[in-house]
């Protein structure tokens, strides 16, 4: 009977790294239970370490039956908004440098690197100008030293990748650097969009593949040998193999595993889902069983690219938001994460003690700024050649314990917290911060009581001395500040349209709307804004931070089972897809009046038919056994193939395949 | 998949490779296949596996006891030669025939970078060299003969390095290859193949020379 069951069970774990959390989840996959959770902080310098304990944290009982590991990671995002990419060339082939300045696109690229060359095809995938190789081989000579990696975009590539494929193999002859090709990334023929693509995935490639091995390190460390999947930005999954090669499609993957596991739990197909994390709040929406997806391509760190991903929002709130205030002495929540007071005082026992002194101090009384610690996040160790005397002197101190920023600001002789100078210490993880956050606010409340309680207490105690207000009014108007923040992030990400900063006498109608919808503070005036949705809510602070929103905008909240690490549930849920896009479009005559005939331009081909019908039979037939070979090959069960025909200006068309199939467990 | 023991076989066959190439693991030095491990931080597993490969590529030997780099045994090279001579010559006068205008260009641009290099930087050299040897291959547009001769170079780098500390002929190494290449571009399929003869068995010429002088009997 044990037997049976055992050959039934198909156990498979799913992890998201996170900014601050890194959360596993061991599931049955068939039945679709959840067996165990854990969360353990997500370790930035080294995301592996984080993994490991959150699969030891889990305590799998017999690791060897795992049949498939999926995985989440804001890796890719965090490495571009922290420009902790490789360093890049980007050859631009066809380009036009006037008009790429005249709308001031160089910035957007995502390198300083980027060089123009003669060269590109026209509208029609007609040669503009003579690739000019010659200048491109030049300039490899020179940089292949100062990059890790080449990225070559050629101006209307996808329609005929002529040259940048005469580019890639003669520049593959004369160096070594990996090489990425814009028309591989992108079917679309926004250019600029196609170039950053191709500069960020070639930026990212040794990143993510270092951690896929680090992953894989740590799966047989603790003897789990399955296969690897990966999640994209838009949810679905591919092979560890394919994540390695064109890394930039996980962008935005840890919320979009965030929505489809708030789906897969709730079994909602309509509704907004929010993920409540521990430095932002992410909505994402799903209609029709799926979550909706953006139509531009994602944008990261203002980066626009023409990758895939889900139609998302992310604002900076969460349960560790620093709760602070401005010079006007307003409340101020995030969007800077720090460490819960109350956590700081689990770990150092002290800081109770000196909370505590310091709301017994009346004179001078203590400003908002003696709530925030800094401490040392890691040891450095003894070799502290790498660093400048003043962040020498910062360790030095650190390593006595946390101190308040008004000590720290005396002891090193600076008159402000702004000249510390510590910015290289906290972006590496060496120094980290810690103060008021709602997490505290919690602990006072009695709702979630794991760290010192007391520490939270006097954190509130001294906000409420200096602002002059009763605490359980100023608790009160941080929780609604904190819901009004989302309501309106919810609002603006439906309606996408932004409602300006709050403030009493603003003309503005929207804002009066929006705060009478709220707070009915019209006299004669009622007005309602309805979701038409439930929200579901997805992390661990989502059950006390999302009620009142839910309530200010009439809807219900729904908090399913396991909501807390719904995010890694969703890396496991989601579909292993590939997709193709086949573009066929006519070849014109030299005076461009008569179509000779028409081509197929795939990924790594084109071919040239005489008439429309059979150029449209051969690109569906090829894409899709070509999709379907690369969806089994990517791991995925008995795929199914979608083709959709998609007319795209005169006498051209769009074949669009996707294969899509569940993952296939190794047993 | 991406499975760990293939990513470290490959990085370990790459390592290891480069060391009997670069004569850091010398001709006839035993193999410690432990100690391999250690110093890459991989398993055992790996490293035998990326051995397994090296003595298909005839750069380690594996008798009944124990592991060693391959000698330089001069019959040995004389075999070598004679082949690479044959499919290389071959491959100039192939090259001369087929030659796509893209190819002219990466055969110049190695030329000029290679003019470029100081003649005290052998590993950037060497390298140059050996994209070129590569790129003359890739140029005949005959795969299969490509192939086959990544095999020959691989066994022909190690006597580069041997070479090396004894050559005084780098320059003409590079005049050889500008006028192999103006062969190529005007098509001259005979010019293109005596030309490659001379280069390569002058290099041949001079390491026997060099051997005969180093080995002590």
């Amino acid at each position: 009977m044990k037997n049976k069951k055992q050959t039934q069970e198909a156990l498979v774990l799913g992890i998201d790294t996170g900014g601050t959390y890194t959360d596993g989840v061991l599931l049955e996959y068939h039945s679709r239970t959840v067996l165990a959770a854990h969360k353990s902080l997500t370790t930035k310098r080294d995301f592996a370490i984080g993994i490991e304990k959150v699969i030891e944290g889990i305590q799998i009982q017999d690791p060897s039956s795992i049949q498939m590991v999926s995985i989440s990671t804001t890796l890719a995002t965090n490495a571009i908004a922290e420009g902790k990419g490789k360093r890049v060339a980007l050859f631009l082939i066809g380009y036009d440098p006037e008009l790429v300045a005249s709308f001031q696109m160089e910035r957007h690229f995502a390198t300083p690197n980027f060089y123009y060359f003669a060269g590109g095809h026209d509208l029609f995938g007609q040669e503009k100008e003579p690739l000019d190789l010659t200048a491109l081989l030049e300039k490899t000579s020179q940089l292949k030293s100062q990059v890790d990696a080449i990225a070559i975009s050629s101006y209307f590539s996808p329609l005929n990748p002529e040259h940048e494929t005469r580019a890639y193999n003669a520049i593959s002859k004369v160096c070594d650097l990996p090489i990425v090709l814009g028309h591989q990334l992108s079917t679309k023929l926004g250019s600029v969009e196609r170039a950053t693509t191709a500069a960020l995935n070639a930026s990212l490639l040794s990143v993510l593949q270092d951690f896929i091995v680090a992953v894989r390190r740590a799966m047989e460390h603790r003897g789990i040998d399955a296969p690897l999947m990966v999640v994209r930005g838009d949810g679905t999954l591919m092979s560890d193999e394919f994540a390695a090669r064109s890394p930039v499609e996980t962008i935005h993957s840890g919320p979009a595993a965030s929505a489809i596991g708030g789906r897969f739990l709730s079994h909602q197909d309509d509704a907004l889902i929010l993920d409540v994390g521990g430095t932002t709040t992410d909505l994402a929406l799903i209609q029709g069983g799926n979550v909706t997806i953006s139509e531009t391509g994602a944008s990261v760190s203002g980066y626009k690219t023409s990758v895939k991903a889900a139609n998302l929002l992310s604002i900076g709130l969460g349960g560790d938001s620093h709760i602070t205030v401005d010079r006007e002495n307003n409340i101020v929540i995030g969007p800077e994460r720090v460490v819960p007071l109350a956590y700081l005082a689990y770990q150092h026992p002290e800081i109770q003690n000196r909370l505590k002194a310091l709301i017994q101090k009346t004179w001078p009384p203590p400003t908002p700024n003696w709530l925030e610690y800094w401490f040392l996040l890691r040891d450095p160790g003894d070799n502290l050649r790498a660093f400048s005397d003043r962040e020498k002197t910062l360790i030095k101190i650190l390593k006595a314990g946390p101190i308040a920023i008004p000590d720290l600001v005396k002891q090193v002789n600076a008159l402000h917290k702004n000249q510390l100078g510590a910015d290289e210490l906290i972006r590496r993880e060496i120094i980290g911060k810690a103060g008021l956050t709602p997490t505290d606010l919690l602990h006072i409340d009695g709702r979630h009581t794991p760290w010192d309680v007391k520490a939270a207490k006097y954190g509130l105690k001294l906000l409420s001395n200096h602002l002059h207000w009763e605490e359980p009014g100023l608790t009160e108007f941080i929780w609604t500040l904190s819901s009004e923040l989302i309501a309106k992030a919810i609002i603006e990400f439906l309606t996408e349209k932004s409602i300006p900063p709050s403030s009493a006498h603003s003309p503005d109608l929207g804002l009066w709307f929006f705060r009478n919808s709220l707070y009915a503070e019209h006299p004669h005036l009622a007005t309602q804004i309805h979701l038409q949705y439930p929200i579901i809510g997805i992390g661990a602070p989502a059950d006390i931070m999302l009620q009142d929103v839910a309530k200010l905008l009439y809807t219900e909240l729904i908090l399913p089972d396991h909501y807390y690490v719904a995010n890694a549930v969703g890396a496991i849920a989601g579909s292993v897809m590939v997709s193709e896009e086949i573009l066929i479009y006519p070849h014109l005559s030299e005076a461009g009046m008569d179509v000779i005939s028409y081509y197929v331009q795939a990924r790594d081909g084109r071919e040239e038919f005489e008439e429309l019908t059979d150029a449209l039979g051969h690109a569906r037939k090829s894409g899709h056994d070509r999709v379907l070979s690369a969806a089994l090959r990517s791991g995925a069960d008995n795929p199914q193939v979608v083709v959709e025909e998609i007319a795209d200006g005169i006498d051209s068309y769009r074949i669009r395949l996707q294969a899509v199939g569940n993952p296939r467990l190794s047993k | 998949m991406m499975e760990l023991v293939r990513v470290d076989t490959q990085r370990a066959y790459a390592v290891i490779r480069e060391k009997i190439t670069t004569l850091e693991l010398a001709p006839g030095a035993p193999v410690d296949e432990g100690k391999l491990a250690l110093e890459l931080d991989v398993g055992l597993v790996p490293v035998r596996e990326a051995i397994k490969l090296l003595v298909h590529d005839h750069l380690i030997e594996a008798p009944s006891m124990g592991l060693f780099v391959a000698e330089v045994k001069i019959p040995e090279l004389r075999q070598i030669s004679e082949i690479r001579l044959l499919l290389e010559c071959y491959c100039a006068q192939q090259a001369a025939k087929y030659a796509t205008p893209d190819d002219l260009v990466v055969l110049e641009a190695l030329c000029r970078e290679q003019s470029q290099v100081p003649a005290d930087e052998p590993r950037l050299l060497f390298d140059l060299d050996h994209k070129f040897h590569q790129a003359i291959a890739q140029a005949a547009h005959n795969k299969y003969l490509a192939d086959i001769l990544d095999d020959f170079f691989g066994l022909s780098q190690r006597l580069w390095f041997l070479a090396l500390p004894h050559l005084e002929f780098l320059p003409t190494a590079v005049e050889k290859h500008l006028e192999l290449v103006a062969a190529i571009k005007v098509q001259d399929e005979d010019r293109a193949e005596a030309i490659m003869r001379q280069h390569i068995q002058g290099f041949y010429d001079k390491v026997f020379e060099i051997l005969q002088n180093l080995s002590p009997q």
